[in-house]
């Protein structure tokens, strides 16, 4: 048995363990060597985002929070990332169906625009406040998918790498050239065997491709990556999951997309605990709209 | 990227661990951004304007630890570089020149940082107080030039020559620093920027080693970008036209003792030679420490009071007129053999005859080893006290005389100067005395003398005389801190780290000392009175011919027989002289005899050179016998001679 990793707390509880997917390459999960690194071509984006949010007071028990995301895309050019995107917003959030007429009208003489956070009727602080996160989450992922909306747009040959899955992404025009990167696998589309093999699978090496549909149809493929040995570690150690939107190629492209991805190993974002699974541009973005918004830092 | 000149290059940030002060900031820059150690910015707050020179400057990434490169290479440093750099900063510290306005004294705005133009160098270094208006004061020193930008620096005249402080001094290695260069282009600028108002001026250079200073009256060969420099700083690129040499003789009495002897220059060296009184007066240079006591001082005074020029009569019925040399040691050993026909007394006239003897022992040490400087004639040939011409440089060739000799030469023309300075009677207002190896005529330690005093003095007081020292030096800790301390102006050129290490250069940052440790040749670091922070700049070779290259377009001529030496010697007074006739002329002479008609010939450059030399050299006296050698001296028997030389 490997050495495990410690840990701190107890895990946060899973809101969809488990999902669906079929296997598109091969019959059955293996592990492709995707061979040596190699850099993306100049002129890649990486886009990523930001939020903040903070209760700034109370009508009675009803909280009204502040929040402020930010998204933005960086292209990268002889090594060096640059700004290419930078979108921000600010804005309130509160329960409206909680508040008075008179209140309402004091929010909206603040000037910033006013979101709905629904939900409990009754007061609850810490459901009250997982509401607002809700919206703040939500109206961030709207935020990015803007960013990565103008990026494509205005870069119609070049690619797009996108920290987290591509379903919000599903609509926009481009987005097949867009690179999902997911570090978080809180759900699970393999099974059995399948499994075992996409995550146990060695440094440098990726798992077959396999699909899973949206609600709406969309077809999104997905393979593991590992990217640092896992051994000594935890299962997920070094490991990211890619995504594309389903399209012509993109299977038979798993392994240059891949071995781009390995070559994202260096610089390794250190400052960050999920170094062995962020890459560096995207961390880079995160930098440059925290140190942009100010205080963020 | 590069930033317009009117674009901002940086800001002023400011933490709690490196916060702005009034005198110091910090300030960030991009990568590409043509800032360097040395530079000179402008900050523009809302309400006030700082000007400031970038003293240090840090770059980092962002990355935690090395190990993380470590192992994002997998231990392999040929690995491929990372597709991403890291993001990288420059953060820049600068000390503050100026504040605008400087009163409330602030910390600096956390504001833009531009790069300084011509005119923000100006108001940083504070020379629009002298370099403009009727009452210009301004000598161009060197070009600022760095961030795209060019701009003349000057320094306050009554800064560099007094009266307000004066005197310079250039520090930095051997052959790098480029010491004699920069001093020479000091002298060209202060010729033709002092300003005329403020009185005449000129420059007495000390050639202590090799051709250094022996060819300032020939042009150089400038490269373009030299010459484009001296336009920048309106200054002509001319050697010195007024230049006068002197050099002593070499031991044979004929030869010049100098590198500057080829046939086509050797006419403007004229001999440094000086008699007995010329010595006397400076006696105590030739006494080191154990010998400086009242005794020794007593007796040298009376010699200088009551003998040398005058009729003396000894208690034996001698009668002597002793002028030169020779005649002093017939005194002595008139004294000796009086004190020994007197039973051995050892006490003459409150002297005791060991005092007489050590001081004997000196004054005739030093006409063996300074032969060719000191004459055995009552007078010689001196520097022009008294008619020194405004903006002419008088070397004096020093570079072939030992120890000694250097010191009694360097003593006596920095006294000599001082006392017609005193009463303004030199010819000149103010004189500039350039010495190299100024470490060792004033040492940071070891015994005291005389020259050591002579230059404190002139160091505390100097500038109300008009009497200004420009002092080089490898090593400026070697020297004395208060001739160190009183030099207004302090120049610094590649500076050895060792040096640099001492704690004169304790204010100095560590960017600041690694740069002058590397300093390329033509450029220095400058502090002045006027400029609140050191300031490096660029100055162009001079417009004479350095003493390497005179030496190989004018190679010394050979030391030439005697006879050919005095033909050589009486040509450069008149170029008609036949050189047979002078050779029959002095053919079974006695050398002492035509060295001495040459001198003289030489003070009186009479208009009929070969007929006053004649004249001088007298009738042949045919020898018959072996010349008498005089009385022989009994040594003496009861007092042995703790100073006669081992």
């Amino acid at each position: 048995m490997a050495r495990g990793t410690a840990f701190q707390g107890a895990p946060q509880p899973v809101q969809r363990p488990f999902a669906t997917a079929r296997v598109v390459e091969g019959a059955r999960v293996r592990a492709v060597p995707v061979g040596p690194a190699e850099a993306a071509p100049d002129g890649i984006g990486f886009a990523d985002g930001i939020q903040r949010w903070g209760i700034e007071g109370h009508f009675g028990l009803v909280p009204v929070a502040r929040g402020q995301i930010a998204a933005g895309v960086l292209v990268r050019a002889g090594g060096a990332l640059r700004a290419a995107i930078r979108l921000d917003e600010e804005f309130l959030v509160v329960p409206a169906d909680r508040l008075g007429v008179r209140e309402r009208a004091a929010i909206s003489g603040v000037g910033l625009p006013v979101y709905d956070a629904v939900g409990e009727s009754r007061p609850h602080p810490y459901l009250d406040r997982w509401a607002v996160a809700q919206v703040v989450e939500r109206r961030r992922e709207a935020l990015e998918r803007e960013a990565c909306r103008a990026f494509l747009d205005a870069r119609p040959e070049v690619m797009l790498v996108v920290d987290g899955g591509l379903a919000g992404l599903r609509d926009v025009p481009g987005a097949a050239r867009a690179i999902g990167i997911a570090k978080r696998h809180e759900t699970q589309f393999l099974d059995g065997p399948d499994l075992e093999v996409a995550l146990t699978a060695p440094a440098g090496s990726r798992s077959s491709v396999f699909a899973r549909e949206l609600d709406d149809g969309t077809v999104l493929l997905s393979w593991y990556l590992r990217l640092w040995p896992w051994t000594d570690e935890d299962l997920l150690h070094g490991l990211t999951r890619v995504e594309r939107i389903a399209g012509d190629g993109v299977v038979e492209d798993a392994d240059r997309v891949s071995r781009w991805l390995l070559a994202e190993r260096a610089p390794i974002a250190g400052r960050d605990s999920r170094w062995d699974r962020l890459l560096y541009p995207l961390h880079e973005v995160e930098t440059a709209l925290r140190a942009q918004a100010g205080g963020w830092l | 990227m590069t930033a317009a000149p009117q674009d901002p290059i940086g800001r002023v940030v400011a933490t709690e661990a490196l916060p702005a002060s009034p005198h110091q900031f910090h300030f960030w820059t991009a990568v590409e951004a043509p800032v360097g150690i040395g530079a000179i910015v402008r900050v523009d707050g809302a309400t006030r304007t700082v000007y400031a020179v970038v003293t240090d400057g840090r770059a980092y990434s962002d990355l935690l630890t090395p190990l993380h490169e470590v192992v994002a290479s997998e231990g392999n440093p040929a690995a491929p570089l990372p597709p991403s750099r890291r993001a990288e900063i420059r953060l820049w510290t600068a000390a503050v020149l100026r504040q605008d306005p400087p009163e409330p004294m602030q910390p600096v705005p956390l504001a833009a940082v531009h790069l300084a133009d011509a005119a923000d160098v100006e108001v940083a270094l504070r020379m629009d107080a002298f370099a403009r208006g009727d009452e210009r004061t301004a000598i161009p020193i060197g070009l600022y030039a760095a961030g795209g930008t060019r701009a003349p620096v000057f320094v306050d005249a009554d800064f560099l020559l007094g009266p307000e402080s004066a005197h310079l001094g250039i520090s930095g290695v051997s052959g790098l620093a480029t010491k004699t260069s920069a001093v020479l282009f000091f002298l060209s600028a202060i010729f033709q920027h002092f300003p005329k108002r403020k009185g005449s001026v000129a420059a007495v250079c000390l050639n202590v080693k090799g051709p250094d200073l022996a060819f300032l009256d020939l042009p150089s060969d400038l490269p373009p970008e030299d010459a484009a420099m001296y336009a920048e700083l309106d200054i002509r690129p001319e050697p010195f036209s007024q230049v006068r040499y002197f050099a002593p003789f070499k031991p044979d009495g004929v030869n010049l003792n100098t590198l500057r002897t080829h046939p086509d220059l050797v006419h403007a060296v004229e001999p440094l030679v000086w008699g007995l009184r010329e010595v006397l007066d400076y006696a105590e240079v030739l006494l080191n420490r154990d010998d400086i006591d009242a005794k020794a001082d007593a007796f040298l005074d009376f010699l200088a009071d009551r003998v040398v020029g005058r009729p003396f009569q000894d208690e034996w019925g001698n009668h002597h007129l002793v002028e030169s040399f020779a005649g002093l040691e017939g005194l002595f050993r008139a004294i000796f053999d009086g004190l020994e026909q007197a039973g051995g007394r050892e006490m003459w006239r409150t002297h005791h005859v060991a005092t007489i003897r050590k001081v004997r022992n000196r004054l005739m040490n030093v006409s063996t080893r300074c032969k060719g400087l000191v004459t055995d004639e009552a007078s010689g040939n001196d520097l022009p006290f008294g008619a020194f011409a405004d903006r002419t440089v008088y070397v004096v060739d020093v570079a072939g005389l030992d120890q000694l000799g250097q010191d009694l030469v360097f003593t006596r023309v920095v006294s000599k100067l001082r006392e017609h300075l005193e009463r303004r009677d030199l010819g000149v207002d103010n004189v500039v005395v350039f010495v190299d190896e100024l470490n060792k005529y004033a040492p940071a330690d070891g015994p005291e003398t005389y020259v050591r005093k002579m230059l404190l003095d002139i160091s505390e007081r100097g500038r109300y005389l008009g009497l200004v020292l420009f002092g080089a030096q490898q090593f400026r800790s070697q020297v004395h801190r208060r001739v160190v301390g009183n030099a207004g102006t302090t120049v610094y050129g590649r500076m050895d780290g060792d040096e640099l290490a001492t704690p004169g250069y304790q204010t100095l940052s560590p960017a600041t000392k690694s740069k002058l440790a590397t300093l390329p040749k033509g450029e220095l670091m400058v502090r002045h009175p006027h400029f609140t922070q050191p300031v490096f700049l660029r100055f162009p070779r001079p417009a004479a011919l350095a003493g390497r290259q005179g030496i190989e377009r004018y190679p010394p001529a050979a030391d030439v027989p005697f006879a050919d030496a005095i033909v050589r010697q009486l040509s450069v007074l008149d170029r008609r002289v036949a050189p047979q006739r002078v050779k029959d002329l002095i053919v079974g002479r006695r050398e002492d005899d035509v060295r001495r008609a040459l001198l003289a010939t030489r003070r009186a450059r009479p208009a009929d050179v070969l007929a006053f030399f004649t004249a001088r050299l007298g009738r042949a006296v045919v020898r018959d016998a072996p010349a008498d050698a005089g009385p022989a001296v009994t040594p003496l028997r009861t007092v042995e001679d703790p100073y006669a030389p081992a």
